[in-house]
């Protein structure tokens, strides 16, 4: 299977609506267990999806359901409403809703549950900094994210610039994906994405990477982590856990981690995502609580 | 080169040659000038379309101000490789997105981008219309839509159509025109080669003919020319027919040459014989009175015996020359002939040639015998003569058309040309048999009677074709 030919990829990346993988497991005894998906991760593969959600069924002994949400906001909604058990999110909504929502494990990337928000610009561009970029289009990826939104809007504050006012004008791509072909493509001038996307995507797709260029890197973050909502008992969650804890074990889950391009998944506390917290909070900008 | 190209074997392959280019050329073109029109139309529908299809979504973009859902919209599948430019304008005139990000920017003014699309956006005409971008040249068409939401113009989309991507397909089809004329040329060139010879090979055939008329003898020119049903054979056989006219007008004067000299001949042979004549008769009349007188002595009547032989001998030698076919003998009957063949019966046995006659004579002719008679006996012993041993002799006399035929038929020795044009000239030259006046008389005998007679060899064969008027007028003598 050529799974990432560049024509899937893209039709993927279009096809913006909810996105459902429903697996049947061999012993199906209760309800399903309904996993939140945001472009954290490259959500686009399917496939990928699909055997990651089998493979977590057969370790839960449950039948395992992926949804996928055009925002991060209505994941966020479908968690906190009980209508999802887990998600995989972004680390500046759980700060958001840190009382609603139990940290269930933070991957390790590079070894380490961090990642970095990175200002990108077309790869032919003069900017040299994220200053270079005042009065030029600029691509957020959505309200929820922390790299492409909360960092890069705290960063310009810091600066002394309204992030409201800096740029001519600013879309949201509501994917870091999105954002990078925006950047490459020339439909903006420069955006700020999640580095762990940015290099994983550069493995599956080199010529849209290799069209883009990193001009600041923030310091590191708590990676997107996994949490679970109202809906999942304790009992759910320490075998949710278990299974991701031990994935990096598992043959198939290496394997599945490798397509990741992650290392595994930790016990990291919410204390990774102090910083996230603190900048949310100095920009006063906690609109959902 | 201009000889080279007036050749046949050369213009008709090359006719050949320029028709099927010519052919093959503007078949391409007409056909490839067709599909870039056919491809035109094709591009301005697929556009109105595609339009139409993605208006309430972009409609919807407009409103949520969702720039990329407007931009994945217009990317489609085929990326920014698309062969349509999309430009997608909001309500204040500025470019909300394009397929184009690079060259028709966000947020850019559409008039400033693109000059004119303000006034195609006020015109609504939503059919392909032409348009030119200012250093964009192959841009050349745009279709143009208004969004509309509840009757109020939320934004403008326009596609802009270039020809580029059709220009391809048209120079694949005006190449395919050209491999496809060399395919033919290869083929037809050899075809049109063989046939421009096939075609020329009679004309050079006829051309040769021609210029040996007036170098060749006519009678003896052998050419065989092409006699199909085309205008060639037609050529051919006229040819033919000019030829066989060319060579009966030259056997004519041929012949009346040779009348005419015969003429002369005889005219001058009367004139010395008259000539002679006179004096001849005195002079025997003289040795006769002389023997009159007396007897002479012994040797005296030696030397007058003498010249009594020798003046003799002139005078038939004379009257020889002298042919008189008079009218006063009595007319021919069929009995005449029967003499003749009686009087010529002992001949073949002596000569060995087989003589065969066949009479049919049953007109009545005022002609007269004894100059028919001495004619035909003539004619007879002659071809015994030339037939010799081994060869054989016929004689068929006829009486049609009110003439008499005598056809006298020999082989044996073929006669050399040049001897019959002089045969019946007295005295031939080289003629060593005989006394040779045996055909003279026969002319002199025809031609008094009014009648042609001729002569004709074919290898071992010799016919003397005589005709002779059976009611020949009584005042010429």
């Amino acid at each position: 299977m050529r799974r990432w030919s560049r024509r899937a990829f893209v039709a993927a990346l279009l096809k913006a609506g909810g996105l459902v993988g429903a697996v049947r497991p061999s012993s199906a005894s209760d309800t399903p267990l309904r996993f939140g998906v945001t472009p954290v991760i490259l959500d686009d593969d399917v496939g990928f999806l699909k055997r990651w959600s089998e493979w977590l069924a057969g370790k839960l002994d449950r039948r395992v359901v992926l949804v996928q949400r055009t925002r991060y906001q209505e994941i966020v909604d479908l968690l906190l409403r009980g209508q999802l058990h887990l998600a995989w999110i972004c680390g500046y909504p759980y700060v958001q809703h840190q009382g609603q929502l139990e940290l269930i494990a933070v991957p390790l990337w590079h070894g380490r549950p961090l990642y970095r928000s990175e200002f990108i610009v077309p790869v032919e561009s003069e900017a040299q900094a994220p200053e270079d970029l005042a009065g030029r289009l600029f691509a957020w990826t959505d309200p929820d994210s922390n790299s492409g939104w909360l960092y890069p809007r705290f960063r310009l504050d810091a600066s002394g610039f309204d992030p409201d006012r800096f740029f001519r004008r600013s879309i949201f791509t509501w994917g870091h994906a999105r954002s990078l072909q925006a950047v490459a493509n020339g439909l903006v001038d420069g955006a700020a994405v999640d580095s762990y996307v940015r290099e994983t995507l550069m493995l599956h797709l080199p010529p849209l990477a290799k069209a883009v260029r990193v001009i600041e890197r923030s310091p590191l973050f708590g990676f997107p982590p996994i949490v679970a909502g109202p809906a999942l008992d304790p009992a759910g969650r320490r075998r949710m856990q278990s299974a991701l804890f031990g994935q990096a074990t598992d043959t198939e889950g290496r394997a599945l981690l490798a397509n990741l391009n992650l290392d595994g998944f930790s016990t990291a506390g919410p204390e990774v995502y102090a910083d996230i917290a603190a900048m949310a909070e100095h920009l006063g900008r906690s609109r959902r609580s | 080169m201009t000889r080279m190209l007036a050749s046949y074997r050369v213009r008709l392959p090359l006719a050949l040659s320029v028709t099927a280019v010519s052919t093959a050329v503007l078949l391409a073109l007409a056909l490839g000038l067709q599909t870039l029109h056919n491809l035109r139309e094709d591009q301005g529908r697929n556009a109105q379309r595609l339009g139409h299809a993605m208006a309430a979504l972009l409609v919807g973009a407009l409103r949520q101000d969702n720039v990329w859902l407007a931009y994945s919209l217009l990317r489609g599948p085929d990326g920014a490789d698309g062969n349509l430019i999309w430009v997608l304008a909001d309500e204040n005139g500025r470019i909300f997105a394009s397929n184009r990000p690079r060259t028709y920017r966000l947020d850019q003014l559409l008039e400033q981008a693109l000059p004119g699309l303000e006034a195609v956006r006020s015109a609504r005409n939503d059919a392909v219309q032409a348009f030119e971008v200012e250093g964009r040249p192959e841009i050349r068409r745009l279709v143009h839509l208004a969004l509309e939401s509840e009757g109020a113009r939320v934004g403008d989309l326009f596609a802009l159509l270039s020809d580029r991507p059709f220009l391809q397909r048209f120079y694949e089809i005006l190449l395919g025109g050209v491999l496809v004329t060399g395919g033919v040329l290869a083929f037809l060139l050899p075809i049109g080669w063989i046939w421009g010879r096939r075609i020329v090979a009679p004309l050079v055939q006829l051309a040769d003919c021609m210029a040996r008329v007036g170098r060749d003898d006519l009678r003896t020119l052998d050419c065989p020319v092409a006699t199909g049903d085309d205008e060639i054979g037609q050529l051919g056989r006229c040819f033919t027919a000019m030829l066989g006219a060319l060579s009966e007008k030259a056997q004519l004067e041929h012949r009346i040459l040779q009348s005419e000299r015969l003429a002369a001949v005889g005219r001058v042979a009367a004139g010395v014989a008259h000539e002679i004549n006179n004096p001849l008769g005195g002079m025997v009349m003289a040795i006769d009175t002389y023997r009159g007188g007396g007897p002479a002595d012994a040797r005296t009547t030696r030397l007058l015996d003498l010249l009594d032989r020798g003046l003799h001998q002139i005078q038939e030698t004379v009257s020889a020359l002298l042919v008189e076919a008079r009218a006063d003998s009595r007319a021919l009957t069929p009995a005449d002939f029967e003499d003749v063949q009686t009087l010529t019966e002992p001949r073949p046995t002596r000569c060995g040639a087989p003589l065969t006659w066949r009479v049919d004579f049953e007109a009545q002719t005022s002609l007269p015998a004894t100059p028919v008679r001495q004619l035909l006996l003539n004619l007879v012993l002659n071809a015994l003569k030339a037939a010799g041993d081994g060869g054989t002799a016929s004689v068929d006399i006829s009486a049609t058309d009110g003439r008499l035929g005598i056809d006298v038929e020999n082989t044996g020795r073929p006669l050399p040309p040049e001897r019959l044009d002089r045969l019946f000239e007295p005295f031939p030259s080289r003629r060593r048999d005989g006394e040779g006046l045996g055909l003279w008389v026969c002319y002199q005998i025809v031609s008094q009677l009014r009648g042609s007679i001729d002569v004709d060899a074919q290898g071992a064969l010799t016919r003397v074709r005589v005709r002779i008027p059976l009611q020949p007028d009584d005042d010429d003598a």
